[in-house]
């Protein structure tokens, strides 16, 4: 039997393909979403996280830099 | 410093109490508590009028309905704008009379290439009247420079600062405290106000007598004066469009601080007070808004011996450290303050000159042992002094105290901050030389790297020391808790600051390529960094801090950051530069060293080795690399070396990275038009590295400092590099993960003797704390880490 999904390729470099990885593993997106790890730079992920994940990265990087929100 | 508290002398066990009591005035300074602040300090701009103001999208605010510009603004350099920030043209052509207006004024605030900003602030203008600045000239002066007309409100700003600033001297003078006016009107009031009233000598209330003013014979500093004077004017004809009326003012704010011609008409009107009520009196007049400026007239003081050593003839002082001095003796006098060099600008030179011209007794208080030895170093090199003539008090060299016959003569002290504050049992050696340096009646205090000493730590040593003015010298002026400005009140004003570019661009410091150079994450390092926590809560317990501790080490031990640290070293000792790593964690520091076969130091290295290595480093062609902790941060002077990187740092201090740099400025030997010296901080990407990085970068940027970021090295695929297989990059994370935890462990017990951030993993703290924003604590912990004290921790509690 075949399995079809729609998937995005997501192309990054390594520490952030390790970032998704590791919320994937955490599943703090509710789930998991990564199809398959292609390679070192490559991820193919559902197409369905993609908006919940892009923000969840966008809180992340901001959290990162706790003082360049202070400042602001 | 005239102001000595005689009945609180030798009382140094109440001290406590006093401490707890924060207005008691446990100093010896008028300025000296919160209490002591005069109102008008609170006051600032802002809360007045930006109400009504646009601001567009990126916080700019418009102005230009407020602010009509003159006819012939293209002359003039300034925009003052309403909340009393000042932006001055660096290419104007009246650029040089303003600046050293403004700085005399103003804090500057950001000094890039072509526009300056300064910032009118009640403390800044506290300095401008006590360097003998008046009301009217201020104004009116800025008024000419302006592109158009002065905002009202910037008016009344500076007219309620200065009004009552720096009315009333308290003048020592032939060991008799005078206090003295040149306006009547408040020397009445002062008169009247029964509290001063009491405590002026022959109780008879005297009129206010007239004293003929003795002939000012002004100070000359060795060399230079005449020639620098007429350079100036040579300048000024060249540039012809310079408008009249500002030139012609030029020549007289730059006749240094002479009181104005008209006021010097004036009646100086003196009374003499009792000598065990000064600080009553000072206290008073703080009350009355007329906060008393100490002076010390240190030529008709005859109870004091002269030290009688005076600058070599080859001594040669540059023109900037010449006109910080004559900043200080203005009227021939000597007034308490701080003077801002960058390091390796010299400051050490202005100190050694400062203390032959008052050339009395004089107490030297550095940060560390090491920078005793430099100090005692500089002052055989710069000047006449001989070896009995100096004295070290420090825990690891104590020369004897002088005793007998030589008990009474002068001489020049050096010691640490530490040493001096710290409050438990002594050795009889130590006890015998506390009780000289308490029995002194020094003429002169001169206190190194001031920014470091916390206040409570410095109102300890005014406590102890009694001196007749105090001079501090430091690079930076900032601490991230702002505490800053509480060296106003604790010392005096700031009375020179130096403006780095240009000595830069003078060759008298280095030229500095600064560089931030990225270092991407391998993947392992990353996932293991990710696995810790991902956000920072906002109260640290110490589950989360010794997290995050992990967190950065892994981000500093990073095998790229490695490899890149290795790569340039590699470069830099092919062209034979001198180069020092930094790392504030002891962990990395070790592992890079061994690694690399380089020597490294840091806290728990012994004084013999950290001196055998310092030497090896500055002579041995060999030696060219060596790794140092924070312990280095200040006060080493490395002239060789030019290549600074730093790999790890605490957080977010521009204070550090303002003073790493400063260990490579020192001005090179084969200077040219290309950099110098370079200084490369290595940050690992993707980490919380970055965010620090910027904030650190802060301080410099405004001294008008450019950070190049740079990706990639060109040439490091052909360089042969340690770590470059995936198992050695794994073997050292399994190592990184396996140390740290015994590693946090060890560095937790040996707290106040050892070095080590990861430390601060165990250490009650905040998160302000972990980003630098806690400088008091910061800087106790550096003593900690150099003086090793054990009663300095009881001190601190």
């Amino acid at each position: 039997m075949v399995n079809v999904k729609k998937g995005v390729l997501v192309t990054s470099d390594p520490a952030f393909r390790q970032l998704l990885i590791h919320l994937d593993d955490s599943r703090q997106l509710g789930s998991k979403f990564i199809v398959r790890e292609l390679d070192d730079t490559h991820l193919f992920i559902e197409k369905e996280i993609v908006p919940s994940l892009e923000s969840k990265v966008e809180q992340i990087m901001e959290n990162m830099n706790p003082e360049t929100n202070d400042n602001k | 410093m005239a102001t000595k508290d005689r009945k609180r002398r030798g009382k140094w066990d109440t001290f406590k109490s006093d401490e707890a009591q924060s207005s008691s005035g446990a100093g010896g300074s008028d300025k000296d508590t919160a209490a002591a602040v005069p109102k008008a300090a609170s006051h600032n701009l802002n809360a007045d009028n930006t109400s009504s103001v646009m601001v567009d999208e990126f916080g700019a605010k418009d102005y230009r309905k407020d602010m009509p510009l003159k006819g012939d603004f293209t002359a003039r350099p300034l925009w003052v704008a309403p909340d009393g920030h000042i932006f001055l043209e660096s290419f104007s052509p009246v650029y040089k009379h303003a600046r050293d207006f403004l700085i005399a004024i103003s804090e500057p605030v950001c000094r890039p290439q072509h526009i300056h900003e300064y910032q009118l602030t009640a403390y800044s203008l506290y300095a401008a009247v006590s360097v003998g600045l008046q009301t009217k000239d201020i104004i009116e002066y800025l008024e000419r420079l302006s592109k158009s007309q002065l905002p009202k409100g910037v008016i009344t700003f500076i007219q309620m600062c200065t009004v009552s600033y720096g009315k009333v001297k308290l003048v020592l003078k032939h060991n008799r405290y005078f206090v003295e006016s040149r306006h009547s009107d408040v020397m009445q009031k002062l008169l009247k106000d029964t509290v001063i009233q009491s405590c002026i000598l022959d109780d008879r209330v005297q009129p206010a007598q007239q004293t003929n003013e003795p002939a000012q014979e002004k100070i000359k500093f060795s060399h230079g004066n005449e020639k620098d004077i007429s350079e100036k004017d040579g300048g000024d004809a060249a540039d012809g469009n310079v408008p009249a009326d500002i030139d012609e003012f030029y020549g007289k704010i730059d006749g240094d601080d002479e009181e104005d011609a008209e006021i010097r008409n004036l009646q100086l009107l003196t009374f003499e007070i009792k000598q065990e009520t000064i600080e009553t009196v000072q206290r008073r007049c703080i009350e009355l808004e007329y906060p008393l400026l100490a002076e010390y007239d240190f030529r008709n003081d005859t109870m004091n011996p002269n030290l009688g050593i005076d600058l070599k003839p080859s001594t040669t002082l540059r023109p900037y450290q010449e006109k910080s001095l004559r900043k200080m003796f203005g009227n021939s006098r000597a007034r308490s303050g701080v003077i801002v060099l960058p390091c390796g600008a010299g400051k050490t030179l202005v100190g050694v000159t400062a203390v032959t011209t008052v050339n009395k007794r004089c107490l030297v208080l550095a940060n560390s042992n090491v920078s005793v030895e430099q100090w005692r170093a500089q002052f055989k090199l710069w000047s006449t002094i001989q070896d009995k003539q100096l004295v070290r008090f420090t825990r690891e060299a104590k020369d004897p105290a002088p005793s007998g016959a030589d008990a009474t003569k002068p001489v020049v002290c050096i010691s640490t901050y530490s040493m001096v504050a710290y409050s438990g049992r002594r050795t009889l050696q130590a006890e015998e030389a506390m009780k000289f340096i308490e029995k002194q009646e020094w003429g002169l205090l001169l206190l190194d790297e001031v920014h470091t000493i916390p206040a409570k730590m410095f109102r300890r040593v005014l406590t102890i020391v009694q001196a007749h003015c105090k001079l501090g010298l430091t690079a930076t002026l900032v601490r991230e808790d702002d505490k800053i400005t509480d060296l106003n009140f604790l010392i005096g004003p700031k009375i020179y600051e130096a403006n780095w570019m240009e000595l830069q661009k003078a060759g008298h410091i280095a030229k500095v390529q600064c560089a931030e150079v990225w270092c991407p994450m391998t993947s392992a390092f990353y996932s293991y960094y990710l696995r810790f926590f991902i956000r920072y809560p906002l109260n640290l317990n110490i589950f989360f801090r010794s997290q995050i501790a992990r967190k950065l080490l892994l981000a500093v031990m990073n095998p790229n950051k490695f490899r890149i640290c290795q790569f340039l070293i590699k470069f830099h000792e092919r062209r034979n530069d001198k180069i020092i790593v930094f790392s504030d964690n002891v962990f990395a520091l070790k592992r890079y060293a061994i690694e690399m076969q380089k020597p490294f130091l840091y806290g728990e290295t012994s004084q013999n080795e950290r001196m055998k290595i310092l030497q090896n480093f500055q002579y041995n062609p060999r030696v060219n690399t060596i790794f140092v902790s924070k312990v280095a941060d200040t006060s080493f002077d490395l002239p060789e070396a030019n290549v600074l990187i730093q790999i790890s740092a605490h957080g977010g201090s521009r204070r550090q990275e303002a003073q790493r740099l400063g260990r490579i400025l020192r001005a090179k030997k084969h200077s040219t038009d290309q950099f110098n010296a370079f200084f490369y901080s290595l940050v690992s990407q993707d980490t919380v590295e970055m965010g620090y990085s910027r904030k650190r970068q802060r301080f410099l940027v405004n001294q008008g400092y450019a950070y190049k970021v740079v990706n990639k090295l060109p040439g490091m695929e052909s360089e042969d590099l340690k770590l470059a297989t995936k198992e050695s990059q794994l073997q050292l994370l399994s190592q990184v993960l396996a140390t740290s935890d015994a590693d946090a462990e060890e560095e937790d017990i040996k707290e106040e003797l050892a070095d080590g951030t990861i430390r601060i993993a165990r250490r009650e703290a905040t998160m302000a704390s972990m980003s630098g924003g806690q400088g008091a604590q910061y800087h106790a912990k550096a003593k900690a880490i150099t003086e090793r004290h054990p009663l300095f921790k009881r001190f601190r509690q």
